[in-house]
């Protein structure tokens, strides 16, 4: 008993440390552009927190973010590394709009949950290459699919720009706008309910309270559920669970694919509630900072939740830090990379003193 | 003469990508995998340009080797010290590369993704391959050099045991943890000098994500070469072959340079899915060693 309690005490300390430690690095990065670090990471919590809306701001950033994070820990769980889930949104993204733009005449409840679901088949599709390359051919997961992104990023140009591009419009390069039926509705009128008023230029939307119940899915799965215990099992030891009568093989196809699929809704939030089409611009990177949120939140998918709000604070602060004092954005990108570090350097060395702490006990 | 012209191109492009892998090939020997090359090709890259554009080509060729090896210095120190997970660890210094590039292109030069044109070396005029880059040369001499540091000399047989067997090695009383920091130094040093061959020599100038995933695609030539520079040799010339190649089909235009450009990926690919051969990685590749566990 006192041992989880332990357990549980690092596995919510040591995140904190690390943001602390990328805090602190990154703050010399900042003085070695003659900035005063305090300031900037005043300005950051001052400009992310004033107001109402704000806040709104954060939570529409974190919704890509937790659905990325979510799908980099089922990776984890089972000991393969998804580094594709770049190439996974964008080609779900991409079905995704076909969809939305080219089935005419549904109404919206047909109509969203048909374009949600041409997401997750793209994801699926593209995280299918991987995990069959890895199974049939011994190909590196890690490899294959930054291989993929790269692949997906030639694709998704051809296909935006020559095959399926908005023929009405001569200026910009982009695919046809998604019809109003395929449009996710914004929280507003759901949250005014309870007396709170967002202005309409935050794109906050259904997207987020579908990331927080996917959250509890997951969790449910992971340890209620029988694959979810194979899932486990396999992660920590291959060979074991193939004595105890389970096909590590098997549960790697089913948990790389769920994995895909969870990918496919990634950039769903910002194609369906906020640019209503897919053009070369579409935001790129939510995969690697998906990478970032499940390590920070240590795979538990309560704490991606909380990463993932985590993120959309510094992506909203960074905001703030270039207008207001000209630190460029990309102070949080190397902040992020040393979290990354940080947390897991400091859960080595954490559960390596857990372990010398049982050892004594034992003797 | 297209061919001669092939292959000269086929060569300035296989260069990079040759550079890195050998750089592959002495950290994977030494036991440590190390996913972040790409990234310390981005700083090679960077900080090569940053460089050459205040203190001349040569003192960038030395600040972007120094750049490469101080981002791996932090992987041996997570992958070695702390014995994290070398893949997250790669991808964390990728990400580091990336932003650290990017903001400091901003404070340099107020623009994130491009720097000024930046002068290169000396060329030396060969036949056949016109004028060229002496870091070509380098890069020619380097593989039969890696392969006998590797395989003669008493280093190349403390950095593959440590690879193989680390407990045996330690037995025998090599330093274990030395040896695999040099293999990952050696890797950051080469490709940072891979990266800067790209600002310096290839394009003259800093672009943001101008190395496309080189550092990857040496790592599959690595693989490809079967762990050691002369495999790794034949392997980036297929590369460079490939993109050199793309870009002649790109001017006939026939099938759409979307398509072109995937080529090195695919092939990457094809060639990792063992269309080929099998492979025979050290056998202690990716494993963290600790002392007193077996």
């Amino acid at each position: 008993m006192k041992r989880n309690y332990k357990i549980l005490a690092y596995k919510i300390l040591s995140p904190i440390i690390a943001i602390f430690l990328a805090a602190f690095f990154s703050s010399l990065v900042i003085l070695a552009i003659g900035k005063n670090p305090v300031e900037v990471f005043y300005t950051m919590f001052r400009f992310s927190f004033r107001r109402l809306d704000s806040v709104a701001i954060i939570l529409y950033n974190s919704t890509p973010l937790i659905f990325s994070g979510l799908a980099v820990s089922i990776g984890f769980r089972m000991g393969l590394f998804n580094i594709g889930i770049e190439g996974q949104y964008l080609i779900g993204t991409f079905l995704a709009a076909l969809v939305g733009f080219s089935f005419k005449g549904l109404p919206s409840f047909i109509h969203i949950p048909l374009v949600i679901f041409a997401g997750i088949i793209g994801g699926m599709l593209w995280a299918y290459i991987p995990i069959y390359l890895k199974i049939k051919r011994g190909v590196h997961e890690v490899i294959s699919t930054i291989m993929l992104n790269y692949i997906s990023y030639s694709l998704i140009h051809y296909l935006i720009s020559e095959v399926f591009i908005d023929r009405t419009q001569k200026l910009l390069i982009r695919t046809p706008k998604l019809l109003p039926t395929a449009l996710i509705p914004k929280l507003h009128g759901f949250l005014s309910l309870f007396g709170i008023e967002l202005p309409k230029h935050v794109y906050l939307n259904w997207f987020f309270p579908v990331g927080i119940i996917l959250a509890g899915i997951i969790y449910y799965m992971l340890y209620y559920t029988p694959f979810g215990f194979e899932l486990r099992c396999v992660g920590q030891n291959p060979d074991a669970s193939k004595s105890a009568g389970i096909n590590p093989e098997n549960v790697f196809y089913k948990g790389f694919l769920l994995s895909g699929a969870i990918a496919g809704l990634v950039g769903l939030s910002d194609l369906m509630g906020y640019f209503g089409y897919m053009d070369l611009d579409f935001p790129r990177g939510y995969g690697f900072d998906g990478i970032a949120v499940a390590l920070i939140g240590q795979n538990s998918p309560f704490g991606i939740i909380i990463a993932s709000m985590l993120f959309g604070f510094l992506k909203r602060g960074a905001e703030g830090i270039q207008t207001l004092l000209n630190v460029p954005m990309d102070t949080i990108v190397i902040l992020q990379a040393l979290m990354i570090l940080s947390i897991v350097i400091i859960n080595k060395v954490m559960s390596d003193y857990i372990k010398q702490i049982e050892k004594k006990g034992v003797a | 003469m297209l061919l001669a012209e092939l292959i000269a191109s086929s060569l300035r492009m296989a260069v990079p990508i040759l550079l890195t892998a050998i750089g592959a090939v002495y950290t994977e020997r030494a036991g440590v995998v190390n996913i972040g090359l790409e990234g310390m090709m981005i700083v090679g890259s960077f900080w090569g340009a940053l460089g050459s554009y205040y203190f001349g080509p040569y003192m960038g060729f030395l600040i972007a080797m120094t750049a490469g090896a101080v981002l791996a210095l932090i992987h041996a120190i997570a992958t070695v010290t702390f014995r994290v997970d070398q893949i997250v660890s790669g991808v964390a210094l990728n990400i580091l590369a990336y932003g650290s590039s990017r903001f400091l292109s901003q404070a340099f030069f107020k623009m994130a993704t491009t720097t000024p044109h930046v002068n290169g070396l000396f060329k030396i005029k060969l036949p056949f391959l016109g004028d060229t880059s002496p870091i070509i040369i380098l890069a020619l001499v380097l593989v039969p050099l890696a392969g006998f540091i590797l395989e003669k000399t008493v280093f190349g047989l403390r950095l593959r045991s440590v690879g193989e067997n680390p407990l045996a090695a330690d037995t025998l009383g090599i330093n274990v943890f030395k040896m695999k920091y040099a293999g990952v130094i050696i890797s950051g040093v080469l490709a940072g000098l891979s990266g800067a061959y790209l600002a310096l020599e290839h394009t003259g100038m800093y672009v943001e994500g101008m190395t496309q995933g080189k550092g990857f695609i040496a790592l599959a030539a690595m693989i490809f070469g079967n762990w050691n520079p002369q495999g790794a040799l034949w392997a980036s010339l297929l590369f460079g072959f490939a993109e050199s190649l793309s870009f002649r089909v790109v001017q006939n235009a026939i099938i759409p340079y979307q398509f072109i450009k995937m080529i090195p990926y695919v092939l990457t690919l094809a060639v990792l899915a063992g269309v080929v051969r099998k492979y025979t990685p050290p056998a202690a590749d990716g494993v963290p060693y600790e002392r007193g566990t077996k």
